[in-house]
């Protein structure tokens, strides 16, 4: 299943850190501020807005949670299913396919 | 020079093959386009967040759904008020570290800073309804069918007139 989006503000964040990191108040609202610019801005369907914000690399952050998710222990233990993840056909009796 | 977004940077090894080969999936087709009605500064704007947000006061979503099937994930969604704070919401997403969030909600659904844009005169005014629902699923159906059709449903009653979709 494809998705075309409309309008995409692309920002180089870590995943769970969309809009900044926690308390930077001040980051989080010029991302919101720049998203909704571009929103005014973009008058073609499927345009992606590069976002301008660097993300810091010295900002040693784990963000990972705290166990694999579902998915990544799963395959681990049937790794031929991996294709089936891969062009996500996932197998039609779901009873068969817990971790 | 201006700067072009590495979408891939935080990912390696197998999600980050996955992630790009996935993108490459689906034939291209039309884009739907509805233009802005009027300047931001007059919109009702509301937030719409993939990292599965609820109040500690509603249903918590059904983490379990995704552990029985890794494949699926419980495809409800919540309502938040423009009001929500930190502390009156969990956090309920399978593939994060949900802690940023546990300190501050805006981190995945600004909603604090999007009141504060409304203060500011910037946007027109923060929606009553903001909304989140799990956002990892290969088998989008029952997303796409019903909980997109009654987020939609709600947004239009409440006269909303631009959406940020937050994803995590």
């Amino acid at each position: 299943m494809s998705v075309g989006v409309p309008r995409i503000a692309a920002i180089e964040h870590p995943f769970g850190l969309t809009l900044g990191l926690p308390g930077d108040a001040a980051r989080q609202l010029a991302v919101l501020r720049a998203a909704l610019r571009a929103l005014e801005e973009v008058s073609q369907p499927g345009t992606v807005v590069h976002l301008p914000f660097e993300w810091n690399p010295s900002e040693k952050l784990n963000i990972y949670p705290p166990e694999p998710p579902p998915i990544a222990r799963f395959l681990r233990r049937h790794p031929w299913y991996v294709p089936k993840f891969l062009s996500r056909t996932p197998p039609e009796v779901p009873e068969e396919t817990g971790p | 020079m201006a700067k072009t977004v590495d979408s891939y940077r935080f990912l390696d090894g197998i999600p980050k093959l996955t992630m790009k080969h996935w993108a490459t999936l689906g034939a291209p087709r039309q884009i739907p386009w509805t233009p802005l009605a009027k300047p931001i500064s007059q919109c009702t704007v509301s937030v719409v967040s993939s990292a599965a947000v609820a109040l500690k006061t509603d249903r918590p979503f059904d983490q379990e759904i995704e552990r029985r099937d890794p494949w699926f994930s419980d495809p409800s969604f919540r309502v938040l008020p423009g009001k929500t704070a930190t502390d009156d919401a969990r956090i309920y997403h399978l593939h994060i570290n949900t802690s940023f969030a546990r300190q501050d909600l805006n981190c995945v659904m600004p909603v604090e800073r999007l009141s504060q844009l409304e203060a500011l005169g910037e946007i027109g005014r923060s929606a009553p309804s903001h909304y989140s629902y799990m956002g990892y699923t290969v088998r989008p159906e029952a997303l796409l069918r019903d909980t997109v059709a009654r987020i939609i449903g709600q947004l239009r009653q409440e006269q909303v007139d631009a959406v940020v979709l937050v994803p995590v």
